[in-house]
């Protein structure tokens, strides 16, 4: 029965807890700044540590594998606006991007259906990371592999909830049965839709051939940095090697046009030879 | 598709020089065996040049891939299991089957390498030559030599086959653009190592610049259709460092100015190709096809 987890970003406060539970839990380090000199400070200034919003992450990296987004919509005179909140991780796809690409057998998905990178084999490779639509596998220049969320895979193959899930204070992450999740996302959606809120999707259960971690949005998903139409690229893989195949033909057939034998003695006498 | 698909970071000095030295080599092989076939025997010296570069630059191949590695002494887990020790592949992940057609490509470069010295007696043919009256010639080069392909190709299918925005738009076509593009930068090769032994191709250098004219013309293609298909993710083919690589070095430099030389050299009433002109342009395809591979996969990252 896969796990998963239902993140219902309306009830959201952007508190951070998730973050913090999920780097104790994990062990993960400090994000390395990424110091670049800007051409008009005219001094080193680290370009991934953000400043100019509550999201202090920017991104998921190989040391942040949890990020509470912060879309901060508000209009020059400060009349009005809103904040829309939504804590994101990697999604363990049904269908995943990074699994199919992985050319190791580092990424494994296990029993509870969660995608894992394994730390001892993974090479470093990095195709995983373009692989994945959405933008969640990272590479650690201090490991020297790829990194993500793992679902607290020792977590939750010994009974307990995710780390983030345990420490949300509001219920906005919540832990469990993909089926059970979806039920309570379906009423709270009904509710939602109740209260007027038009717009109000959720955004998993079809994309990528269902995401175990999914997330009910106030907004279309590309307000809270979600692609739409998540792509998984491995299905274009039997197009592209077909076409490539047919450029392999014509550059055989330009061999075969310019170097063909036109019928003089000379040369079978040579082939005879050899 | 999103903007925030993750880069994977790969260097031009690694992966770019990879794509490069593994298509001259792929391009090199698939030519000489070709021309071996279709040609009878009236372009040996073709096809020995080409089996004499396809081995000697696949060997500079290896340190590029394993040197790019977050764990480079892990590379062979690409080949065998981790935990299991048993042979390993993903058939969905373009990077695995490669691993295992460099492995078939490279047995098959290195027995026709071994075939040449010992056909032009550099080497001693007693312990080869019981192997090679069992194995013939013609079969190690039709495995190659569809390895070869798959070598040339499968970098492209590599790229394709994310979701990068750049990369995931050309798709499929840049597979084909880098077989097309080992096709000239392996003929160019081919030319200039010929040129350094000294062996005058004679008439058959005219089949030989034919077959480029073809190949070009189908680069030249692919190229425009690929900028077309990049649609509005086409901006970094169009600005900054990787737009003059990619207009100036690979496109013009490396394809159009080598075209129109050898279609000016063969105008109708004239027999006769400048030496140093040819050379030259042999050096600009390569340089060429060099640039296409970088740009490709650095603009993809932006």
């Amino acid at each position: 029965m896969p796990k998963g987890m239902f993140v219902d970003t309306t009830i959201c406060i952007g508190c951070k807890a998730c973050q913090v539970a999920c780097k104790q839990w994990n062990v993960l380090p400090g994000e390395p700044a990424d110091f670049r000199t800007d051409p008009a400070e005219k001094i080193p200034v680290a370009v991934n540590f953000t400043g100019d919003s509550y999201d202090n992450t920017a991104d998921l990296t190989g040391t942040n594998w949890r990020r509470v987004r912060f879309i901060e919509q508000f209009p020059e005179n400060r009349a009005g606006g809103r904040w829309l909140i939504s804590s994101d991780s990697c999604k363990h796809c049904g269908d995943a991007g990074c699994l199919n690409a992985c050319p190791t057998g580092a990424l494994v998905r296990t029993d509870l259906g969660n995608v894992v990178v394994r730390q001892d084999v993974c090479i470093g490779c990095k195709y995983c990371l373009p692989s994945c639509p959405f933008g969640v596998v990272a590479f650690s220049h201090q490991t020297g592999t790829a990194r993500k969320c793992s679902l607290c895979d020792e977590r939750i193959h010994n009974g307990l909830g995710t780390a983030c899930a345990k420490a949300c204070p509001t219920g906005s992450i919540a832990y469990g049965e993909v089926a059970d999740l979806k039920k309570k996302a379906d009423a709270r959606l009904a509710r939602l839709k109740e209260l007027g809120h038009a717009k109000a999707n959720i955004y998993g259960y079809r994309e990528a051939g269902g995401l175990n971690v999914f997330y009910l949005f106030d907004d279309s998903p590309s307000v809270y940095g979600q692609p739409e139409k998540p792509v998984v690229p491995q299905g274009r893989l039997v197009l592209s090697s077909a076409v490539t195949v047919a450029g392999a033909i014509a550059v055989g057939v330009a061999a075969l046009v310019a170097f063909r034998e036109r019928g003089d003695g000379e040369s079978r006498s040579e082939e005879v030879e050899k | 598709m999103s903007p925030e698909v993750h880069a994977p970071g790969w260097e031009w000095y690694y992966i770019g020089l990879y794509f490069f030295f593994g298509g001259v080599s792929a391009g090199a092989y698939f030519i000489g065996s070709l021309a071996e076939f279709f040609g009878g025997g009236r372009h040996r010296g073709i096809s020995r040049t080409a089996f004499y570069i396809a081995f000697p630059t696949l060997l500079v191949t290896p340190p590029l891939l394993i040197g790019d590695l977050g764990q480079p002494l892990r590379f062979w887990h690409l080949l065998f299991d981790a935990r299991s020790g048993f042979p390993y592949v993903n058939l969905s992940s373009p990077m695995s089957v490669g691993s295992w057609a460099l492995v078939l490509y490279g047995a098959m470069a290195l027995l026709s390498f071994l075939d040449n010295l010992v056909a032009e007696g550099v080497l001693d043919a007693a312990p080869f030559a019981k192997l090679y009256s069992r194995l013939p010639r013609k079969v190690y080069a039709v495995v190659g030599s569809a390895a070869g392909f798959f070598i040339a190709g499968y970098t492209g299918v590599l790229l394709n086959v994310t979701a990068r925005p750049l990369w995931a738009l050309t798709d499929p076509l840049v597979g084909a653009l880098f077989i097309a593009s080992a096709g000239s930068t392996g003929a160019a090769a081919i030319y200039l190592v010929m040129k350094w032994r000294q062996i005058h191709p004679g008439p058959e250098l005219e089949e030989f610049e034919r077959f480029d004219r073809i190949v070009k013309v189908l680069e030249i293609a692919l190229a425009a259709a690929i900028v077309i298909a990049a649609g509005r993710y086409a901006g970094a083919l169009f600005r900054g460092p990787y737009a003059v690589m990619f207009w100036g070095g690979a496109i013009l430099l490396g394809t159009v100015v080598p075209l129109a030389s050898n279609v000016y050299a063969h105008r109708p009433g004239r027999h006769v190709r400048s030496e140093p002109a040819a050379v030259l342009m042999a050096c600009l395809v390569l340089f060429g096809g060099l640039l296409l591979r970088i740009s490709l996969i650095q603009a993809g990252q932006l």
